[in-house]
């Protein structure tokens, strides 16, 4: 640690744009910080070897003296966090009883009505888990998230699952979530109208064109479900695209800017590439495409603490970020649960803060 | 009344016997985190000074002195415990679009830091100190620019301590240079050489073998030619293989039967020019018999880009930091971080920040790494593991009590 009267001298010679010391006072300030020469493992092997014979007795103290410090303070930091996972547990359990959705839109609605804003693109990251049912319940998970993306009113709502499960099973996926809404809104035609997709999959939204007019609910939810190929991989098919274009002449090098880039990765996410709907591809399918904001304002992790795992890189560079698990409990188990009043927490989270552009 | 407590604090740990014994203290934990497994790649964004400099009332460039040595708190943190790189997000891109006398006094901060450290050369060759600058450097003021790469040049070859200054940078302009760079690689044909002296595939030559076909429909003997090895390149040379056939080429190989360095040489000085060819956007004006042979593009993999970002040497990075409480990336380092990374929000501004903020944050990581070594399970990454290994042989014991908790 630098002592107070080093700092002033040092500041002093900042205020003067580094001209009132010399190299050389500058290191006979710094020459007390410095650790030994003779610690330095590599540059000087005998001297060292020659200290450490002079004072075994020491070094070997100091060593166990930091390893038991090192076990202390394992220990004392574990005894807090358990102290404070199980105040958050509680807290949890108390907030999930006030705040509960009861499967109401309009509960959810006035939870979220006093936020100052709201994001336009929420994005969640969930994990698979390794129980049997693990695929029933992330599907369950997806649909209760999606229900109450569209009951506060939220248009867009990305799933980031690692292994890519969920794009295998979209029809099954669709109804699920079909069926979480009706038992949020009731009959067809009140829900709101559904799409989902993922990238490189065609869109499915086999209902809308079986809705009629007589639709009451007026709200979208777009649902785009995303995995880790999204990610790196996808760089390193346009990599390996511009690459083949550059070498048949079709393309300089120099015209790979960012702007090209940006265009290409958010075309992935945005544009589903055709409308599939199960009676008459044709019809609606002009209307529903609604272009999807790429990049989400809102990443909610459902996890203990705060990992990406592999979310698609480009788009988050403005995104708020939110870890359900930073301060809660895990104490019934390892996987984090996809609550309610998580999910609440991230909207209001993302409420206070404040946006600046470019740190 | 609340100015002089904290006027009394301050001098009572201005005082020597407690700035002694504060920094005794510092020394045992950071020797105690040594311990443990360590992170080896750690980022910081340095986050706050303006904000720091307003809550207090004083100016902009004062805070952002401070959080200069805020960062040198930090970087003895790091480097006194084992972490190998400290990559810093320092400007950004972005950041020059705030107002000029900030981004002018933050570049003469940065000159003069860099010069200064460059007086000191000695000192960082003895600790193996390494500087680099990332970012867009074609945007710096040339008098920075010198700085920087004075610093850079003088610290090139040491390598145990790495700082990594982010200097214009965003994350995304780094990736596309690694796209660029990586189509550039790719577009750049193989060095025709190469091909020939190593291509086991087209032996033989379909010319020759039509005129023996042709000489014994004749019934006459196919004069013999020079050497066999004239005979292989020569032949591979227009065999219709797609390797660029340079007029001189014939001559170079019959001249220098099967000195291979020769060749190669030759082979890569003609590639110089033959490089603008395939990207001077006139296909038609290359003979389809001129067609360079490139790299297949389906070897790109992830670690090819990996290899054209700018921290293509550093160990993965284990821990982000940020502080004053914004939590998003701000476009620093996506594709670094954004797999096994644990990132982590700190309400501090970054004046403030300390070994005491940091301590938490590290004991954290200490033990999600101690637990994933146990349960494989389990998330966290491998890397810092090394370290912990010999600790865990000396202190079964207490570290079997740290897992019970």
């Amino acid at each position: 640690m630098v002592s107070q009267r080093h700092k002033e001298l040092f500041r002093d010679d900042i205020r003067s744009r580094g001209t009132r010391l010399s190299a050389a006072d500058r290191e006979k300030i710094l020459s007390p910080y410095l650790p030994d020469p003779a610690d330095l493992p590599r540059r000087a092997p005998q001297r060292r070897r020659k200290v450490s014979r002079k004072t075994p007795i020491r070094s070997f103290l100091k060593l166990q003296l930091n390893l038991l410090t090192y076990a202390f303070i394992h220990i004392l930091f574990g005894i807090v966090t358990r102290v404070f996972q199980s105040y958050h547990a509680v807290v949890d359990r108390i907030f999930a009883i006030i705040y509960y959705h009861h499967r109401t839109p309009e509960l959810i609605r006035k939870d979220v009505k006093s936020l100052k804003r709201l994001p336009e693109h929420l994005s969640v990251i969930l994990s698979l888990r390794k129980e049997d049912d693990a695929l029933a319940i992330l599907m369950d998970e997806v649909a209760e998230l999606a229900a109450w993306t569209v009951s506060s009113g939220i248009p867009v709502l990305s799933v980031y699952e690692k292994t890519g499960v969920l794009k295998s099973c979209i029809p099954i996926l669709h109804q699920i979530i079909r069926s979480k809404l009706s038992s949020y809104y009731g009959t067809l035609a009140q829900q709101p109208t559904l799409q989902l997709f993922a990238p490189h999959h065609p869109i499915y939204n086999q209902q809308q064109s079986r809705a009629p007019s007589n639709r009451q609910n007026a709200a979208t939810l777009t649902v785009l479900l995303l995995s880790a190929t999204d990610g790196r991989e996808t760089f390193v098919d346009l990599t390996k695209t511009l690459a083949e274009m550059s070498q048949s002449g079709k393309l300089l090098p120099e015209d790979i800017t960012l702007e090209l880039v940006d265009a290409e990765i958010s075309e992935i996410t945005t544009q589903p590439t055709t409308t599939m709907s199960a009676e008459g591809a044709t019809r609606g399918s002009n209307q529903m495409i609604s272009t999807v904001k790429p990049e989400p304002d809102l990443l909610l992790i459902f996890g203990p603490f705060l990992k990406l795992d592999g979310y698609p890189p480009w788009h988050i560079r403005l995104t708020e970020m939110f870890c359900t698990g930073g301060r809660s409990s895990r104490i019934a188990s390892s996987d984090e649960a996809v609550e309610y009043h998580g999910f609440l927490r991230g909207l209001w989270h993302y409420a206070g803060a404040q946006m600046r552009f470019g740190r | 009344m609340s100015t002089s407590i904290s006027r009394f604090r301050k001098w009572l740990l201005a005082s020597p016997p407690i700035e002694f014994a504060l920094s005794q203290l510092r020394d045992l934990l950071v020797g105690a985190l040594r311990q443990g497994p360590m992170p080896q790649h750690i980022a910081f964004v340095m986050d706050g000074n303006r904000r720091f400099a307003r809550s207090h009332g004083i100016e902009t460039v004062e805070g952002h002195n401070l959080g200069f040595e805020a960062l040198a708190r930090i970087l003895e943190v790091c480097y006194k415990s084992g972490v190998k790189v400290v990559t810093i997000y320092a400007f950004s891109i972005e950041n020059f679009k705030r107002s000029k006398f900030e981004v002018d006094a933050l570049m003469e901060m940065a000159r003069v830091k860099l010069s200064q450290m460059a007086q000191h050369g000695e000192i960082l060759d003895r600790y193996g100190a390494r500087v680099r600058v990332l970012g867009r450097l074609d945007l710096l003021r040339p008098d920075v620019l010198a700085a920087v790469n004075r610093a850079v040049d003088m610290t090139s070859n040491n390598g145990d301590c790495v700082l990594n200054i982010c200097f214009p940078y965003t994350s995304r302009d780094e990736i596309t240079s690694a796209i660029r760079d990586t189509v550039t690689e790719y577009t750049t044909p193989l060095p025709s050489t190469r091909a020939s002296s190593t291509s086991p595939r087209t032996p033989f030559s379909e010319t020759h073998i039509a005129q023996n076909i042709r000489a014994q429909a004749q019934g006459t003997k196919v004069e013999d030619l020079p050497s066999d090895t004239e005979t292989a390149s020569a032949s591979s040379g227009e065999g219709g293989g797609p390797k660029p056939d340079h007029p001189n080429r014939v001559y170079e190989n019959g001249s220098s039967f099967s000195s291979s360095s020769t060749l190669h040489l030759a082979g890569q000085q003609q590639q110089q020019p033959q490089d603008k060819t395939p990207t001077s956007s006139e296909p038609g004006a290359v003979p389809n018999k001129d067609s360079p042979v490139f790299m297949s593009p389906e070897t790109i993999t992830r670690q090819t880009l990996d290899e054209h970002l700018l921290t293509h040497d550093n160990p993965p990075l284990d821990l982000l930091v940020r502080t004053s409480g914004v939590e998003r990336l701000s476009d620093f380092l996506l594709w670094q971080c954004h797999e096994n990374t644990e990132i982590v929000f700190l309400d501090i501004l970054w004046p403030d920040f300390d070994l005491w903020h940091f301590l938490p944050v590290l004991i954290g990581w200490q033990r999600r790494i101690s637990k994933s070594k146990k349960n494989p399970d389990a998330e966290g990454n491998f890397d810092g593991i090394e370290a912990s290994d010999s600790a865990e042989e000396v202190t079964p014991t207490s570290n079997d009590k740290v897992k019970d908790l």
